[in-house]
């Protein structure tokens, strides 16, 4: 229903014209109060923050607050950048993502592809629901695991033990950190991650694996011609993505499974800026220019990412 | 129809690789729960153990004797009754009012939400603003910080989008505002997208742990995770010396409790998952986010 057009009163078209966009805006005013519960919330805790960014500009003083405080320039930057423990945080969270994504990004593939090459449809549920379950858990919960399998007297340990080998600390070493990471991540997700896989190969054509068969094509050849060429789409778009996650560093796993003895090696970006915010000097300005870098860095991979993945014909992030 | 084949050579290779790795996921969780019914003797003799040979409930009892767990449990509990409703009541609210459409700023306001999940402020500007508001140290401050997902929204908004508007012109003839339209017409429809909704939150409340230990100071405020992560990495954290972390990690909690408390926080999601791995496939499935 739409009200009767009422026949403009005054000739002047301008006024007429805001008066249209006064009138749609008051038509619709109940819907604009049922977005106001959410943009109050955005505001606070989405836009205040982002605006409280501006403190890597200014020299934050507690009594002045974040809006009152002097503005500095540059100044946070230039001691960041010329912070050595800063470099080496944003070298250590670019090592480990790229080993990760090099190593770990496979995994899902292979654990789709096997699934769905596994005849035994009632095993095959039990399977998925054993690999998805990690997923849900917390990286503390997850941690409290890794910590007893890994530990001294834990399963790997003795298993050795029994074989007459050494014990190996995993849990205090710096050199085997990243790889525990990798691993771990890996037991956490790759059923989870599959399962993107799962679905884009059950949307591939039935009648595609029909004629091979009937060219007498292998399971393999099925595998290396249909499945994979078909899904390929998915795991570019896949890949692309994960590189639009580079900077950011998986903190929640990072930080739960870093002790005393392996801080050094574990001191990504999103672990620098909690202990320079928390931990040790807590200057709030400085915190904030690591914060800013780290936020404009995301937003950056990530359009980019998004834009490969629409160049790629994907869905990109934002369709 | 794909041609029945025999099992061959490659189901065999199929299967022994995918039940290694299912028990790769299994082993581990077997021998937390075993560790955890277990005496602090026979995982010290035993530490590669089935099954213990004297099943105790021993750890559990001090576990909640001296662990602080019960009041962990409290915390969540509090924080899923506070914070559910409250974001369910800002995600639907929004989800509906964005998905109405021919109102001037719509698009802006969309904007806003989506800018949201590629860019944020992180902790340090989140801290001194809940400061400012005389939040932290209150539950609330944790509440409302995971008070609203973006993701959440745009999926419900997706499956507004499906419904018939024919509904709503209906109702709005009949007279009814946008609210009631919401709460009476569009909800009672929505039970698909509320369940998976209210479990993506409830998820994400029950495994959250860093907004608490940012804005909250008392331990006996913690929610659940923050006292697993005190039992479990804290106690690690603290034996600087890498080579006493077993020594005196046990000090304070054995194995056994620390396995225990592990055991408790993990049920709630065990219990839930049938429900979980429905539904957050079906996220992942609709998730790409539709402009």
């Amino acid at each position: 229903m739409k009200p009767a057009a009422a026949v403009p009163q005054n000739s002047r078209t301008g006024g007429n014209k805001l008066g249209t966009y006064f009138r749609q805006i008051w038509k619709h005013r109940m819907t604009y109060t049922l977005l106001i519960p959410g943009l109050v919330w955005l505001v606070l805790f989405a836009y205040m923050p982002m605006g409280g960014l501006s403190l890597a500009f200014k020299d934050f003083k507690a009594n002045l607050g974040i809006w009152g405080s002097p503005w500095v320039g540059w100044e946070n930057f230039e001691y960041v950048f010329r912070d050595p423990a800063f470099i080496d945080a944003v070298w250590k969270t670019l090592a480990i993502n790229v080993t990760k994504l090099i190593i770990q990004f496979p995994f899902p593939i292979m654990l789709a592809l096997l699934l769905n090459e596994l005849r035994m449809s009632r095993y095959k549920k039990v399977m998925q629901t054993v690999f998805t379950f990690p997923h849900f858990l917390s990286w503390i919960v997850v941690s409290g695991i890794v910590i007893n399998v890994l530990s001294h007297d834990g399963l790997i340990n003795s298993a050795l033990t029994l074989f007459g080998a050494q014990p190996i600390n995993f849990m205090g070493s710096e050199k085997l950190f990243v790889p525990m990471v990798i691993v771990t991540d890996i037991w956490k997700s790759a059923g989870w991650g599959a399962i993107i896989y799962l679905a884009a190969i059950s949307g591939i054509d039935m009648d595609q694996y029909e004629s091979a068969q009937i060219d007498g094509a292998t399971r393999l050849q099925q595998l290396f011609r249909i499945t994979l060429p078909n899904i390929l789409p998915t795991i570019t778009v896949m890949f692309i993505l994960s590189v639009g996650g580079l900077m950011s560093s998986g903190f929640d796993q990072i930080f739960n499974l870093m002790n005393a003895a392996t801080k050094n090696a574990a001191e990504v970006l999103d672990v620098y800026i909690y202990r320079i915010t928390f931990q040790s000097a807590t200057d709030f300005s400085f915190s904030s220019a690591v914060s800013l870098f780290r936020s404009i860095i995301n937003m950056a991979l990530l359009l980019i990412a998004d834009r490969a993945a629409k160049w790629m014909g994907g869905d990109g992030l934002f369709r | 129809m794909i041609q029945k084949r025999k099992f061959s050579w490659m189901d065999a290779i199929i299967f022994v690789l995918l039940t290694l790795g299912a028990l790769a996921i299994l082993i581990p969780f077997w021998n937390v729960v075993m560790i955890s019914f277990s005496t602090q003797k026979e995982y010290a003799d035993h530490p590669l153990m089935i099954f213990p040979s004297q099943p105790t409930l021993d750890n559990y009892r001090q576990l909640f004797e001296k662990g602080g767990i019960g009041t962990g449990y409290l915390n969540t509990l509090k924080l899923l009754l506070l914070g559910l409703p409250l974001s369910l009541f800002l995600t639907t609210s929004m989800a509906y009012g964005l998905s109405r459409t021919g109102y001037p700023g719509k698009k802006p306001i969309f904007f806003l939400v989506l800018f949201t999940m590629i860019f944020n402020g992180g902790i340090v500007p989140l801290y001194l603003i809940m400061k400012d508001l005389n939040l932290t140290g209150s539950l609330w401050s944790v509440v409302l910080a995971g008070g609203f997902s973006a993701f959440n929204m745009i999926l419900m908004m997706n499956y507004f989008h499906t419904l018939p508007e024919s509904l709503m012109e209906s109702a709005r003839l009949d007279g009814a505002g946008e609210w009631k339209i919401l709460f009476s017409i569009i909800l009672p429809l929505s039970a698909p997208i509320v369940a998976t909704i209210t479990l993506f939150y409830g998820v994400a409340i029950w495994n959250g742990w860093y907004d608490a230990m940012i804005f909250l100071r008392k331990a006996e405020q913690m929610p659940l995770q923050n006292v697993l992560r005190s039992i479990i990495v804290e106690s690690q954290l603290n034996t600087s010396n890498a080579a006493s972390l077993d020594a005196s990690a046990g000090q304070r909690f054995s194995m056994g409790m620390k396995m225990a408390a592990v055991f408790v926080t993990m049920v709630p999601i065990m219990c839930f998952f049938p429900l979980l791995q429905k539904h957050f496939a079906k996220g992942v499935m609709t998730g790409a986010i539709k402009t």
